[in-house]
């Protein structure tokens, strides 16, 4: 499942509205074009996006395409607090190696063998290295 | 689910975790710049980057033991809360996000600067994957 599809797709305003118009059941495009004041090309690829992340289906019925809301996408989006326990998880790592990282040996930390040796102040911080993550 | 729990074991005591935690060079290094004091009331923001700069407020202060603050008013109007624990030679280290709204439907509260938070969260964690 396009989990990384479905926040970007959930990121448009208009596109939040077009998934509650498909609530109540299927519209087809045109449908969602009057409801949304806004031109056929633009809805078409708002639909687009949303049929993309798997949020939406489209079925054909004669001249028209009806579009249909998707339900399992929408459930994980519901479970949206994974993603923070996986951001977490990943923090602490960060925190735990910079903590550990030799670099960092504030004055407190107890097990300075030489006393008479200046502490190195919080000045010594580790350049930043493996943070892959830009957050 | 209307909050996250997670612990860390770090091999190194209290007092120098406390200080990663609140000392705001410390904090950079591996999370976010910030103003931080633990001092109850203070207020502070931390810097999230591309999620914007998150208002927070210190709520709880137990030196070398707990810390307790807001986390992003306005946006999701939670609360972190740090503790320490010492273990053997080192610390555990608990970490509780809660006061997400448990029944909140993301499509309604995902407002301002959010929506390109988690955007730019789940990209981080599906490059992760690989």
């Amino acid at each position: 499942v396009p989990d990384v599809d479905v926040f970007g797709a959930l990121a448009n305003p208009v596109r939040r509205q077009v998934l509650e118009a498909l609530r109540d059941g299927p519209l087809a495009a045109g449908e969602l074009a009057g409801r949304f004041e806004l031109s056929r090309p633009a809805v078409s690829e708002h639909l687009a996006v949303l049929r993309h992340a798997g949020l939406i289906t489209e079925e054909p019925r004669g001249r028209h395409r009806y579009y249909h809301l998707a339900a399992d996408p929408l459930a994980e989006v519901y479970d949206w607090l994974h993603p923070f326990e996986r951001y977490w998880r990943s923090r602490l790592g960060a925190l735990r190696d910079f903590a550990e990282s030799a670099d960092f040996a504030p004055e407190k930390a107890g097990s300075a063998p030489e006393k008479g040796a200046p502490a190195p102040e919080k000045a010594a911080l580790a350049p930043e290295k493996s943070e892959e993550e830009p957050l | 689910v209307s909050s996250i729990e997670c612990d860390q074991f770090i091999a190194r005591p209290p007092s120098v975790v406390w200080r990663a935690l609140t000392e705001p060079d410390l904090l950079a290094s591996w999370w976010a710049r910030s103003d931080i004091k633990p001092v109850v009331g203070h207020r502070f923001t931390l810097d999230m980057g591309e999620w914007g700069v998150q208002p927070c407020e210190v709520l709880e202060v137990e030196p070398e033991k707990l810390l307790k603050y807001t986390f992003a008013e306005g946006a999701l109007d939670t609360t972190i809360t740090w503790r320490l624990e010492p273990e053997g030679q080192g610390t555990r280290l608990f970490l509780i996000h809660d006061g997400f709204e448990p029944d909140s439907m993301p499509l309604r509260r995902m407002g301002g600067g959010w929506p390109k938070l988690l955007a730019h969260l789940a990209r981080t964690l599906s490059a992760d994957r690989g």
